[in-house]
């Protein structure tokens, strides 16, 4: 679903992503993790086609994001670590106007929000100026918008920043769900135990260099997530 | 304490004075002191230019009848009115909304220290606005009259009270607003209504500024005698810039004392209304009947709800839209006069050149609408959203110009329309009448498009710095009229080189020319340039 080969970007001197090569198959969830300033949100606003890199070649679906963005972007959705929403719009607004842009049916779009507002209760809350959402009910439209049109491949940055255990735990699931149909997942977190629990496969990151990634198993072993993260944090120093 | 959150107060307040906001770094000693002087002049050069003007007109002729006392009612009434009405509308988010306020209240710091300081920061706003009006007018009264102890230290005094009166004017009257507004729907209109009403009344007050002033002048012991008599507090405060010590001495007490009991009322209140601040009632969520749009249908329609949605933004670029209707309407009522006086400054040229000065006048209307022009900035913090969707740069570029093409266009056909029922001109010169301004509309579309992402500075804490204060809508809105100047005055200047009929054609094929270039640009380049903002 998602190829990236050979990936790196640079800001000024500092390479940011430096030769970042990852693949993702459709139905997995992919753990993207790393120490602050890592890469992590470089690579993922790369793949979403919103920062444009030096070297290398992203692929999603077998399109070239640097060839045809806008065949990328209808399949992909991009929620970023920090959710800035139209605060002008309502929830319901926003998630209207992503529909419209994404060419979501009108039958279809309606059942989604419904669907998803009701499971992350903010159906309550549509109506409302997104100004007056706090962090967490922002978070959550970003995911409702995010699902709304059927991605076949979910960026996230730190999704669970924010979010209620309920929310987060709601989320896990509907990340579940989505891969059962065949959606590919790559999300950024520091939250060890989660991408532990919850990723089929998991890379980490480091000065923007790719140290180790894999299935689960082949990444941490016997040990922890936790303890590999720190013991290769340690070799590379 | 309360000295480290005066300090804040006063950092915060005169930021923009040290710290370059779109630079992100600290200004150097130069260009804060080369800021401070051009604002002083600003200040005072322009608005209290205005009211030396008025002041030099009616002290000497008060002072001649021995009414010194009604000089300062005239002078501490507009004070206190702009005063007032200089800080009403920021008190609430000055006291209540400060972003600090959870900080602040979780630290033990007593309340009304942080109410102090906020005090503070309403006080000099409305200080600004009276000192504009009173050191002009105690400036003349120590020139005009008598001078003595009490000519000096009287208009100073006054205006110290006159400040802290307005201070507990702004508190009483902008909880008032406050209140009001939470349970207003349609906010934005109604802020922009509000304006417009005190820029109206502005503008009636300052055109018949003279007139005001002769006619008080002439009555001015039947003006005095039912101050007097009707508003007798009035009269008692303004006989302190006068320097008399009683009304002085018990005009103090009495603004210390209405002083005081706001600070106490507020520190009471406080911590409840700050920390209510900012929740608001919840709307009860129905489904609404919707339609689906298309993706140019959507972002056309995002970028009106963002127009619409910010009073600044419509005030500040917007104000053509109502002008364009008034100027159709002035030309309907004074049509004939216009058209004489036309005839008498323009008298043996041929009518093209009124066409084309007419078109010029349409097109200086329509460049003051520039929302292109600070709309890819206004994209901020969000611009995340479009960039990632599935979208073609060019599809919001064009959503953008459209916003201010449909606001100008159809306005300007309207006033082009008035114009030709006013003018009659001949066919040729009626074609161009109707078709420059539109032109001219598409074009200063384009041009504020253009410079606003050539401009573009996403990094912005308060909206108002790329509506008001950016580099881009000053290049807007004054490249704008520099075209209409070009359009009427190249047609009269070189009227005996070029017909004006010709001239008018020229500019309209120039134009077009200059708009194919622009699209040219802001489909390849410009959209290049988007994506990577």
């Amino acid at each position: 679903m998602l190829d990236i080969s050979h990936l790196t970007k640079t800001y000024g001197d500092k390479k940011a992503v430096d030769d970042l090569s990852l693949h993702i198959a459709p139905g997995e969830i992919y753990g993207f993790i790393g120490h602050n300033g890592a890469g992590k949100t470089t690579t993922l606003r790369a793949v979403a086609g919103i920062l444009a890199f030096d070297q290398g070649e992203i692929t999603v679906g077998g399109v070239s994001v640097k060839q045809d963005p806008i065949a990328c972007k209808r399949q992909i959705a991009y929620i970023p670590d920090n959710p800035d929403l139209y605060e002008y719009m309502t929830g319901q607004k926003y998630l209207y106007f992503v529909a419209d842009v994404f060419g979501v049916g009108m039958q279809e779009r309606q059942q989604r929000i419904q669907k998803y507002a009701q499971l992350l209760g903010l159906e309550n809350d549509l109506s409302q100026p997104i100004a007056t959402y706090s962090h967490g009910m922002k978070q959550k439209l970003a995911v409702i918008s995010a699902w709304l049109h059927k991605p076949r491949l979910i960026l996230m940055d730190e999704p669970f920043v924010g979010l209620d255990p309920k929310a987060s735990h709601l989320l896990k699931e509907m990340m579940h769900e989505a891969c059962e149909q065949g959606c590919a997942i790559f999300f950024s977190t520091h939250v060890l135990e989660v991408a532990e629990k919850l990723c089929d496969k998991v890379a980490i990151i480091k000065e923007g260099r790719l140290i180790r990634s894999g299935t689960m198993e082949q990444v941490r072993g016997d040990d922890s997530l936790e303890e590999v993260f720190l013991e290769l944090e340690d070799a590379t120093c | 304490m309360l000295k480290i959150l005066l300090k804040k107060q006063l950092t915060e307040i005169f930021r923009g004075f040290f710290f370059d906001q779109k630079k992100r770094k600290a200004r150097s000693k130069e260009a804060t002191i080369a800021l401070l002087i051009g604002y002083m002049v600003l200040m005072l050069g322009m608005m209290g230019g205005m009211f030396t003007m008025m002041s030099l007109s009616i002290c000497e002729p008060l002072v001649a009848m021995q009414m010194d006392w009604l000089y300062f009612t005239i002078a501490g009434t507009i004070a206190l009115v702009l005063g007032v009405f200089g800080s009403v509308f920021n008190t609430y988010a000055g006291l209540y909304l400060g972003k600090d306020n959870d900080l602040l209240l979780s630290m033990p710091i007593p309340v009304r220290y942080i109410l102090a300081a906020r005090l503070l920061g309403v006080y000099l706003m409305g200080l600004l606005f009276s000192a504009v009006v009173m050191i002009p007018a105690g400036i003349v009264y120590m020139v005009t009259a008598p001078l003595s102890f009490g000519t000096v230290y009287g208009p100073i005094l006054l205006l110290l009270l006159i400040s802290l009166l307005v201070l507990v004017l702004s508190c009483v009257l902008g909880w008032g607003v406050a209140r009001v507004s939470i349970k207003l729907k349609n906010k934005s209109y109604i802020t922009v209504i509000t304006a417009l009403v005190f820029i109206a009344l502005y503008y009636v007050v300052y055109f018949n500024a003279i007139k005001l002033i002769e006619n008080l002048i002439a009555n001015a012991q039947a003006i005095g005698g039912s101050i007097q008599a009707y508003a007798y507090p009035l009269y008692f405060l303004a006989r302190t810039g006068t320097g008399e010590w009683l009304p002085a001495l018990v005009s103090t007490a009495v603004v210390c004392l209405l002083g005081a009991l706001t600070y106490l009322l507020l520190s009471r209140s406080f911590f409840k209304i700050a920390a209510m601040a900012g929740v608001v009632s919840k709307i009860k969520y129905k489904e609404k009947a919707a339609h689906i749009r298309t993706q140019a249908t959507a972002l056309l329609c995002r970028e009106f709800k963002r127009f619409t949605s910010s009073p600044n933004y419509m005030l500040n670029c917007g104000l053509g839209v109502l002008m364009l209707p008034i100027l159709a309407v002035v030309l309907l009522i004074n049509g004939g006069t216009l058209v004489q006086a036309l005839d008498n400054t323009f008298g043996g040229v041929p009518s093209a050149t009124i066409t084309a000065v007419c078109c010029a006048g349409i097109c200086m209307a329509v460049a003051t609408v520039d929302t292109a022009a600070p709309s890819v900035s206004l994209e901020g913090k969000h611009i995340w959203i479009v960039q990632s969707m599935p979208i073609e740069p060019w599809l919001v570029l064009r959503a953008k110009l459209l916003v201010q093409i449909l606001l100008t266009a159809p306005m300007a056909l309207f006033v082009s329309v008035c114009a030709a029922a006013v003018f009659r001109p001949a066919l040729p010169e009626l074609i161009l009448l109707l078709l420059l301004p539109q032109i001219c509309a598409g074009t200063l579309g384009l041009f504020d498009l253009f410079i606003g992402l050539r401009r573009a500075n996403l990094n912005w804490t308060n909206e108002l710095y790329p509506i008001k204060q950016s580099f881009g809508v000053f290049m807007a809105l004054f490249g704008g009229w520099g075209y209409a100047a070009l359009l009427g005055g190249g047609a009269v200047l070189l009227a005996a080189y070029i017909p004006p009929l010709l001239y008018m054609i020229l500019f309209a094929a120039v134009s077009l020319l200059l708009d194919l270039l622009m699209i040219r640009w802001l489909r390849t380049r410009g959209c290049t340039a988007f994506a990577a903002l």
